[in-house]
């Protein structure tokens, strides 16, 4: 999907516009020097399945923080569904839904509220964020916890709190930063399950980032592997595998990181 | 038309994803009000207690009106500042330390609503604490002369310092930078703002030092509205504190814009 500078504008802008995410050379370093990200593009197509492989400090959650506006003037173009994320940033936000990585609740808010108050901050309507809220809730096996504070829930149940607010607004782009770290086999499992059903039913664009390759493997149509701020291969599996000379994933991802 | 109807759309959207953070933080000060509002009324009736009952008794007049009353329309005003500044500093200063602001900041709210949206909180604490304040005490301080003036006055106090809090919230990294602000800037501020004297009656250095202060000239226009008596030009006051407030405002949302402290 790495489109060439020779790329015709005009076709290069259609690709772009009905792109899920369309990075181009997206460079950032941080205030104390780290380099995150080196000049990376990325085009990931709408509807895809889409993983990001890649050490910690590789860059993943650097680009998953500029998807989401949450990095600061970082240098090149992000476009999601063809907004610019910097200059449509509003337009660009309502198309993407993000679970971090780092479980981040408001602790004055209620199970059900976190929801609402996404839906709203979102612009929801009334009826609908009650809605919406009632039926997340029922789909991650939280409506007996719908009063509690997220301080009072177990790390499985926050993770999948996360999750829902995420998918909260309907975005048509879903980033979920690690979603099973510290998730137990059979969450994560029921993950796996719903994400597809999303995905397929809801026709839901997914960007996984994982350590889990087994996970990348079970989800994701095609895979990218991240080091060091650039964009080292992409591809699906299979051709991974074969670019790589390895028998599995796993052995793709070694023999492209070292 | 496609367009036209999109941004109304999206305007829609913002408009209720404002209306949302603001009912949130104002919730959150009538839900932990015994934290937000118990303690400025209490603190403002034991001043007028202490000051304007025990103390009053001797002084008689100041400026030719009862102690009590000279003094309750700069309490006022330090309620409103104090309790706009704090609410805000510390709401936007949890949101940032916890990390739950990033669901905030990802909305597709514009700067300028995120600021009068984190601003509404600090602006109901503020003023209703001072509202509760100026009703207990209205029956003892007499009736207000000009009441737009007070409104004015009070307003525009309040806006300040909740952008004020906003920005402080912002820009500190720990409780201690964060109680830093509110121990050197705003309690000095409001102790030599004239509340409980006038500045016509100190001595040099006081004198100036009191008009140095941006506060004294809100405590005096107030004190005009409220009981008549002014030591400065009311408007040319009010004039100077509505620039202040809108270049902070300003202030405020371009450094949101720009994720100051809160984005990496």
């Amino acid at each position: 999907m790495r489109s060439g500078s020779g790329t015709d504008p005009a076709i290069g802008r259609s690709e772009r516009d009905s792109a899920a995410l369309w990075v181009e050379n997206l460079d950032k370093v941080y205030a104390d020097g780290t380099h995150a990200l080196r000049g990376m593009s990325l085009h990931i197509p709408a509807g895809s399945f889409f993983g990001l492989l890649g050490p910690n400090g590789s860059g993943k959650s650097t680009l998953i923080g500029t998807v989401a506006g949450l990095v600061r003037a970082p240098a090149g173009h992000v476009f999601i569904f063809g907004h610019d994320v910097v200059a449509q940033a509003p337009q660009a936000r309502l198309k993407v839904g993000v679970a971090p990585q780092d479980v981040h609740l408001d602790r004055f808010l209620s199970v059900r509220e976190v929801l609402t108050y996404h839906g709203r901050y979102f612009g929801m309507a009334a009826p609908d964020v009650g809605h919406r809220a009632e039926e997340l809730l029922e789909v991650f096996d939280l409506t007996g916890k719908a009063d509690t504070r997220p301080n009072r829930l177990s790390g499985g149940m926050r993770r999948r709190l996360l999750i829902a607010r995420a998918l909260m607004h309907r975005p048509r782009l879903l980033v979920l930063d690690e979603p099973t770290a510290g998730v137990d086999l059979e969450l994560r499992r029921e993950l796996w399950t719903y994400l597809r059903r999303l995905h397929q039913h809801e026709k839901t664009t997914v960007i996984l980032t994982t350590h889990y390759l087994e996970e990348a493997h079970e989800l994701c149509e095609r895979v990218a592997f991240i080091r060091e701020g650039q964009l080292i291969a992409e591809g699906s599996v299979d051709q991974l595998e074969a670019r790589y000379g390895a028998s599995d994933l796993e052995g793709a991802y070694l023999t492209a990181m070292h | 038309m496609a367009t036209l109807a999109a941004t109304r759309e999206l305007r829609l959207i913002q408009r209720r994803g404002t209306r949302a953070l603001a009912s949130r933080e104002m919730r959150r000060v009538l839900s932990l009000w015994t934290q937000t509002l118990l303690p400025p009324v209490l603190t403002g009736a034991i001043f007028l207690a202490v000051f304007g009952g025990a103390l009053g008794s001797q002084l008689r007049t100041v400026a030719g009106v009862e102690y009590l009353r000279f003094i309750l329309p700069g309490l006022l005003v330090l309620t409103v500042a104090g309790q706009a500044f704090a609410n805000n500093s510390t709401s936007v200063f949890q949101a940032k330390n916890e990390g739950y602001i990033e669901d905030v900041l990802s909305s597709p709210m514009r700067p300028w609503q995120l600021l009068i949206a984190y601003m509404s909180g600090g602006l109901l604490r503020g003023w209703l604490a001072a509202l509760v304040l100026w009703l207990g005490a209205w029956p003892f301080a007499g009736a207000v002369q000009q009441p737009a003036l007070v409104v004015l006055a009070l307003a525009l106090t309040g806006l300040i310092f909740a952008v004020l809090g906003v920005i402080t919230g912002m820009w500190a990294d720990s409780f201690d930078q964060h109680a830093f602000i509110a121990s050197v800037l705003i309690t000095p501020l409001a102790l030599v703002a004239g509340v409980f004297y006038s500045a016509e009656r100190l001595g040099q250095p006081w004198r100036t030092l009191t008009r140095f202060d941006p506060i004294y000239y809100l405590v005096d226009a107030t004190r005009h509205g409220y009981a008549g008596v002014h030591e400065t030009p009311t408007w040319a006051g009010l004039t100077i504190a509505a620039v202040v407030a809108a270049g902070v405002f300003a202030a405020a949302v371009e450094l949101l814009r720009r994720g100051w402290r809160l984005k990496a």
